[in-house]
């Protein structure tokens, strides 16, 4: 045996060692597979179907070509491109520490156990396997979705769009891996300033906000003490908030229906407190005046050390109101944000203004209302100037008077999901300024192509975005 | 208390009779239709008034008298005249 052929045998026996290294790896690496990860042919992968399989499709997920070709030692990269272009395939990527191995994509999308299949009955090949999705199972996650046990989710697509009677898979507000940061807290207070709240409801009650007993109970000049133990009632001027009509406690069940409790709904927040203000009577209305009343009265309890940091307006009309303007400027310079429903009226209001949505005040936030399928509600008002933001408010499920839950649809129902996802932000970052909360959830939107044109940034918003 | 459709249009016109100072028996109904309205004072919000901003369903009630058609807008817990003389009314 001469010099050079025993280099030849040591570099095939390093050659042989390596292929049998790797086997030998894979084969481990399929073991633990077995035990921490679920292997899925890519070709295979099943579309998910309900909110629980649409939140887990919303974990990390690795985008493989489809299948694993070890070509015989000696086939030429010219003979390798011509075989894979004679399948309409494409060489993915080439593995460098295997000689002849090379990851293909197939461009017909033929199923990967056929295609690797095709490969192995050439004989230059020396095997061929389709490539695998691994997907995470048992391994600690930080995007993990987070499911709430409340019986009603599946039905709740603004959290978890698993395209539920005919809608659009993922068309949400991506809430289930927002909740993987956080889901809420006890200590954000969030003004509903509407027909009050059924503060008695099952998957509100134990989430609405009760003054505090070191503080003192409200003192309004004209009015005298009002005992807001549960808030305050702008139209009687009294202490009782109790919603009458349904609208207030539809509102603030989408801020904050009780998660997790095996009742009902999931609100944007698990955990949160509700301040209920009342202004608008039975019927839905109430007047400019009452409405600035129950503003003054959030300023007041600001002042007075309640946490409370947004209000949340589901109401408004094309009235024009300097005076409501001023107390809303008043309640930015409270660092209090003002999100505001763009109005139903499906007009731009850019030229026919709605109030208090179009203010040109730095904490009002105006909310553009979308549909299951992520297209503008056909009653939404928009504005490519004047309209900010897009979120669902078609068919949502909320809580109702009376233990009940309702499906409505509206601005108003857009309005306190941005609410809520505000009042996520809040829980993450307590000492956020008014001003860097409003750029916080514009800049937290996913691009949609009914709203390019209609919104200022054309798009709708993404809980889980707003906590990166 | 809770207002059925009957109930809505028998309102409406009285109203208008009294309005237009006519026998409620010229008052004549020319059509009422379910209608989903766009918020919660049915598209016809009065001088001041906000309301909320959800769907709201109900009926469009159309009443002719002295050869002029009017609009009136109802649901279960309100009756309003939609653009009377250029206003809206809640009766």
């Amino acid at each position: 045996m001469n010099r050079n052929n025993i280099f030849i045998h040591i570099a095939l026996a390093l050659v042989l060692i390596l292929v049998a290294a790797f086997a030998g790896q894979l084969s481990r690496w399929r073991k633990q597979l077995k035990t921490n990860v679920r292997i899925v042919p890519a070709a295979e992968k099943k579309q998910p179907t309900s909110a629980e399989e649409i939140a887990l499709s919303e974990t990390r997920s690795f985008g493989r070509p489809e299948v694993l070709v070890k070509f015989k030692s000696g086939v030429s990269r010219s003979t390798i491109e011509s075989l894979t272009s004679r399948f309409n395939d494409r060489i993915e990527d080439s593995i460098e520490n295997v000689a002849g191995l090379e990851s293909i994509d197939d461009l017909d999308n033929a199923d990967a156990s056929i295609v690797a299949a095709q490969y192995r009955a050439i004989p230059e090949v020396e095997y061929a396997e389709p490539n695998y999705d691994i997907e995470l199972d048992e391994i600690d996650n930080p995007l993990e979705p987070i499911l709430p046990s409340d019986p009603q989710f599946n039905d709740q697509w603004a959290l978890a769009n698993s395209g539920q009677r005919g809608g659009k898979k993922g068309a949400d507000i991506s809430a289930t891996l927002a909740w993987a940061k956080t889901t809420g807290s006890e200590d954000v207070v969030v003004a509903v300033l509407d027909s009050g709240v059924d503060y008695t409801h099952e998957d509100l009650a134990g989430n609405m906000w009760v003054r505090p007993a070191e503080m003192d109970p409200y003192h309004d000049e004209e009015l005298g003490t009002v005992d807001d133990l549960n808030g305050y009632n702008a139209i009687d001027g009294n202490s009782d908030p109790m919603d009458e009509n349904g609208h207030g406690t539809h509102c603030a069940g989408i801020i904050g229906a009780e998660g997790e409790n095996d009742l009902g709904i999931a609100g944007v927040n698990w955990k949160v407190q509700i301040m209920p203000l009342k202004f608008m009577n039975a019927g839905g209305f109430g007047t400019t005046k009452d409405a600035i009343e129950a503003i003054n009265y959030v300023i007041d309890r600001k002042k007075a050390g309640v946490n409370v940091r947004i209000i949340s307006a589901s109401w408004g009309s094309t009235q024009k109101s300097r005076a409501l303007e001023d107390v809303i400027r008043k309640a930015y310079e409270n660092d209090i944000l003002f999100v505001a429903a763009a109005g139903n009226a499906s007009t731009n209001n850019d030229r026919s203004p709605h109030y208090p949505s179009s203010y040109d005040v730095p904490n009002v936030i105006s909310v553009a209302a979308l549909d299951r399928h992520d297209q503008l509600a056909s009653f939404s008002n928009y504005g490519v100037k004047s309209v900010a933001i897009a979120a669902p408010g078609v068919e949502i499920l909320s809580t109702w008077l009376g233990n009940q839950y309702e499906e409505k649809s509206g601005t108003s129902m857009a309005t306190p999901v941005i609410s809520g996802v505000a009042a996520l932000i809040l829980a993450e970052n307590p000492k956020m300024s008014v001003d860097d909360l409003r750029k916080r959830l514009m800049d937290s939107t996913d691009p949609i192509v009914a709203l390019k044109g209609k919104t200022v940034n054309g798009g709708r918003i993404n809980a889980a975005k707003a906590l990166e | 208390m809770s207002i059925n459709k009957d109930g809505a249009v028998q309102n409406a016109r009285r109203d208008l009779a009294k309005r237009l100072n006519i026998d409620p028996g010229d008052v004549k109904e020319r059509s009422v239709e379910d209608s989903d309205f766009p918020d919660m004072s049915l598209g016809a919000a009065e001088d001041g008034e906000m309301s909320g901003q959800m769907i709201t369903p109900g009926w469009r009630i159309r009443l002719e008298a002295n050869g002029q058609t009017f609009e009136y807008r109802a649901d279960k817990n309100q009756v309003r005249l939609y653009k009377y003389k250029g206003k809206n009314y809640r009766i």
